[in-house]
């Protein structure tokens, strides 16, 4: 690995942040709420634990195979053979994830901005944007993931505007869904969360201590998980629990109700600052993938597989049409994902250790 | 011989001089014969007499006729002499001074050889007869004696620079008035004036098979990065061309990406910012007969400093740098913005606005896009012929171009008020990014961002941004990231970047140029701690 493409500390925080927020921020408490009412914000928070694990999972992978991605470790750990089939297997989750963000993308944007164009079109302009900037380094791509953050900052005033019309005690009684519903709730705040995973990739081009390279993932969760946090809570103090139910993107039901001397419905530009997560999410996504192919395939660069792999990924994406439809992707690849990005790494680890105690038996017999 | 004129009092003593020569050149010539026998052995078989020498020349030259030769007769000893000169790039007047006069005014018995030593630094013996053209081309007059192994060579440039004066296109309020000139003896004299300092380095390179460019390689020892040096150093002069004419040829023959519109070396005819970018580390590139100097790397944000910074009070220095940074939004972002909110987001606009721009726009037949692309084309059509007429007709450009067809056209109903107002308002925000080519750069994007706002609305514009920030984040300036301090971050270096803090806070040297002293030595106000 050439060492003029490591990143910082700092870049991998600013990477897991952008990675992680996404398309998820405008429905995620609709969906929340849809389970677990007004305690979905604690669900959110129990889910900030979980990943938890699977960060520290990542994390030890990431430490026993140093300045390696995944995809050169997974054959390391389970055989040649079966590492080739896992690999595919990763692939093509990464493939439905990028997927599952290009939907989503869509779906919100053909409701709020354009009504009439065709899906493929708005697919495409996100896809090969991205295709354009993953055709370079992690380094850059990390450069242009801190650069955009600050934009993070004008997300949370919008949201905070709220403030000035909220009442605390629709979010009252905490806690009446009930742990078992509450803990149900979390599993789809989990895949709002998701993201974190892209540590597997970029991990491997991070310079620095170990130790401090966990304490950066977990203190990025941590920040997102908070951010949702607030946002969520939000909502559901802005909204009483009857509203919320008919208003599938609150956030932006919320802003389109603020209107400042300047500026009318805020929504939209809240919308043209949420595309640019949503690009940057996809981005590392990506890049994740095309590092992926680029391993399948044996090629030099992942360059080259760039375009194929977001143009696959666009035409993918304009499949489903019906709001139905796409529940049932969202639902599906949801599902999936939160099996390979959360629950992989955990069982790809204790493979490792497992293996690695046999062999020092091994050494020691 | 009619050519020069021979000081009237010198004829006299030249009777005198000639016959003292004959007397002492007996006794000299004996001697000098045999060396030059042996020595002439080596030569003969390429120039038997001076005569074939001369046709040769002549030749190589395909017998242009600014190439001059005269036949002087020594006063020593009568012998004669060839001058030979480009006439065009000659200084007859230095030539009558620094050769003829001296030889006929002094009386001794000289000739060519001592005269080398005693008179003049630029009269030079010169044994290498390959070298005769390129001394020729570069305004040398050479003397042919009968010894053929050997020639003389003065320097006689004909002076044919202007004077020193503020380049237009960089006028500052406060400060140096003073400008880079077609010199570029004069432009290191300039920049050494500035930097009195041993460290400060010149390295000359050539380029160019036919042309023969001099390029002066200028940096500070102690400050440039070596590893930077020998990139600049390596790029230049591995250009293989044979003419290598403009600072544009070899800035586009080193830059890192020639498919960006983004300039990658600043361009500049002020000595004060090349000195001061010097001590930063970075290097300059100096041309012949060219006033512009190249400095590399270079960052983003060095496109939108000027000397005058410096000068105000920091607050007020850091004010219209920002203001010149906003600038660059508005040049490329406004009219893409306007056409966005008038064709796809009405609803973003303050209903008190709204009915403003609605009968603004009622009548108007065309789209919003085509009514912009008409008004920005017109406007570059108006500049670009403000450039090339003279100043005098230049103003009744601005005023036809400008007053009349701005007003006529929105009389006529093609187009909104609120456009002219957008496009104006576009065409002076470009034109407060001080540097030429950036801001060059940021007219022509403001195109893609326009077309991009009409078919997608803000989509189009954030998808536009994105690409454009991606861009610049992945843009490198001889290896050096360009958007830093930005990204990647350091925010230590964004003390001269966005704004300007004050001179006592500027105590270290940006770090994106790598250089080797990092500290600055900037204790300014010692004072205050006594």
């Amino acid at each position: 690995m050439n060492s003029s493409h490591t990143i910082t500390h700092r870049q991998l925080f600013f990477v897991i942040i952008q990675s992680q927020i996404g398309v998820g921020v405008l429905s995620l408490p609709y969906t929340l709420f849809a389970k677990a009412k007004t305690d979905g914000w604690i669900s959110l928070l129990l889910a900030g634990l979980f990943i938890q694990i699977s960060i520290l999972a990542i994390w030890k992978l990431c430490e026993m195979y140093p300045k390696q991605t995944i995809f050169d470790f997974i054959p390391k750990i389970v055989g040649t053979k079966l590492g080739v089939v896992l690999n595919i297997l990763f692939v093509v989750h990464l493939f439905s994830v990028c997927v599952i963000i290009l939907i989503l993308y869509n779906s919100i944007v053909s409701k709020w901005i354009f009504f009439q164009t065709p899906r493929l079109v708005v697919i495409l302009i996100l896809a090969l944007t991205c295709v354009y900037c993953i055709t370079c380094t992690a380094r850059e791509i990390a450069r242009f993931l801190m650069l955009v953050s600050p934009l993070l900052l004008v997300l949370f005033f919008f949201v905070a505007y709220a403030y000035s019309d909220v009442h605390l005690l629709y979010a009252f009684p905490v806690g009446a869904a009930g742990i078992k519903t509450i803990l149900s709730g979390s599993s789809d705040a989990l895949i709002s969360l998701l993201g974190f995973d892209t540590a597997l990739v970029f991990l491997a081009y991070t310079q620095g201590r170990s130790n401090s390279k966990l304490k950066v993932i977990s203190y990025a969760s941590l920040c997102v998980t908070l951010f949702y946090c607030f946002v969520t809570f939000t909502t559901y103090i802005f909204f009483n629990p009857v509203e919320i139910v008919i208003v599938p993107e609150p956030v932006l039901y919320m802003l389109k109700a603020f209107s400042f001397k300047i500026l009318e419905r805020t929504d939209l530009i809240f919308l043209s600052i949420w595309i640019v997560f949503v690009t940057t999410s996809l981005i590392s996504y990506l890049f994740f993938t095309a590092k992926g192919v680029q391993t399948l395939f044996k090629l030099k660069h992942h360059k080259s597989a760039a375009p194929y792999v977001g143009i696959i990924c666009a035409l993918i994406a304009s499949i489903p049409g019906s709001k139905l439809d796409v529940q049932l992707w969202s639902k599906l690849i949801g599902m999936s994902a939160l099996c390979c990005s959360s629950l992989f790494p955990i069982f790809l680890l204790l493979i490792a250790i497992f293996r690695k105690r046999k062999e020092k038996g091994a050494v020691s017999t | 011989m009619t050519f020069f004129k021979k000081p009237k009092k010198l004829l006299e003593q030249k009777q005198t001089v000639i016959e003292k020569e004959k007397e002492s050149s007996s006794s000299s010539q004996q001697t000098s014969v045999k060396k030059s026998q042996s020595e002439q052995d080596a030569n003969v078989n390429q120039h038997q007499s001076i005569n074939d020498l001369l046709n040769d020349i002549e030749k190589s030259f395909s017998s242009s006729e600014d190439l001059m030769t005269h036949w002087v007769e020594m006063p020593a000893d009568k012998s004669k002499v060839a001058l030979i000169f480009l006439d065009s790039i000659i200084d007859k007047q230095k030539l009558q001074d620094l050769i003829l006069n001296p030889l006929f005014e002094l009386d001794k018995d000289i000739d060519l050889h001592t005269f080398e030593k005693v008179i003049n630094i630029d009269f030079k013996k010169q044994t290498d007869f390959t070298k005769i053209q390129e001394l020729l081309l570069q305004s040398y007059t050479l003397i042919f004696t009968k010894d053929s192994t050997c020639f003389f060579s003065v320097f006689t440039p004909i002076k044919t620079e202007r004077d020193i004066s503020e380049p237009d296109n960089e006028a500052v309020i406060r400060g140096s008035h003073e400008g880079f000139i077609e010199s570029m003896s004069t432009n290191i004299a300039l920049i050494r004036k500035r930097l009195k300092s041993q460290k400060l380095v010149v390295k000359y390179l050539k380029v160019g098979k036919e042309t023969h460019t001099n390029i002066a390689m200028l940096y500070m020892s102690d400050i440039a990065n070596p590893e930077i040096l020998h990139e600049v150093e390596r790029r230049i002069t591995s250009i293989e061309a044979d003419s290598v004419m403009t600072p544009g040829n070899i800035e586009e023959s080193i830059e890192d990406r020639t498919f960006s519109l983004f300039p990658q070396t600043l361009s500049t005819e002020r000595p004060d910012r090349v000195a001061a970018n010097l001590m930063e580390g970075r290097v300059a590139l100096l041309y012949d007969s060219s006033p512009t100097v190249n400095l590399a790397p270079v960052n983003f944000f060095v496109f939108f400093q000027t000397p005058d910074d410096y000068n105000k009070r920091w607050m007020l220095g850091s004010f219209y740098r920002m203001i010149r940074l906003f600038s660059f939004f508005i040049a490329i972002g406004l009219p893409a913005f306007y056409i966005a909110i008038v064709s796809f987001h009405y609803e973003v606009i303050p209903s008190a606005l709204i009915l403003l721009m609605k009968s603004s726009l009622e009548n108007i037949p065309y789209p919003p896009l085509f009514e912009a692309l008409v008004m920005e084309l017109t406007i570059e059509l108006i500049r670009e012929a403000a450039i090339r007429l003279p100043t005098r007709i230049g103003s009744t450009i601005a005023i036809v171009g400008g007053l009349v067809i701005g007003d006529a056209v929105v009389k006529a109903g093609l187009i909104s008020n609120l456009m002219i107002i957008v496009v104006a308002t576009t065409a002076i925000a470009a034109y407060t990014v001080p540097s030429n080519e950036m801001s060059l750069a940021v007219r022509l994007l403001r195109f893609p961002f326009m077309v991009a706002a009409a078919t997608f609305g803000f989509l189009g514009i954030v998808f536009g941004l994105i690409i454009m920030f991606f861009h610049l984040c992945r843009l490198y300036s001889f290896g050096t990231p360009y958007f830093a301090p930005l990204a990647p971050f350091k925010i230590g270096d964004l003390k001269d970047t966005i704004i300007r803090l004050p001179f006592f806070k500027m105590n270290s040297r940006p770090s994106d140029i790598k250089p080797l002293k990092k500290d600055e030595d900037n204790h300014t106000r010692k004072w205050e701690k006594s």
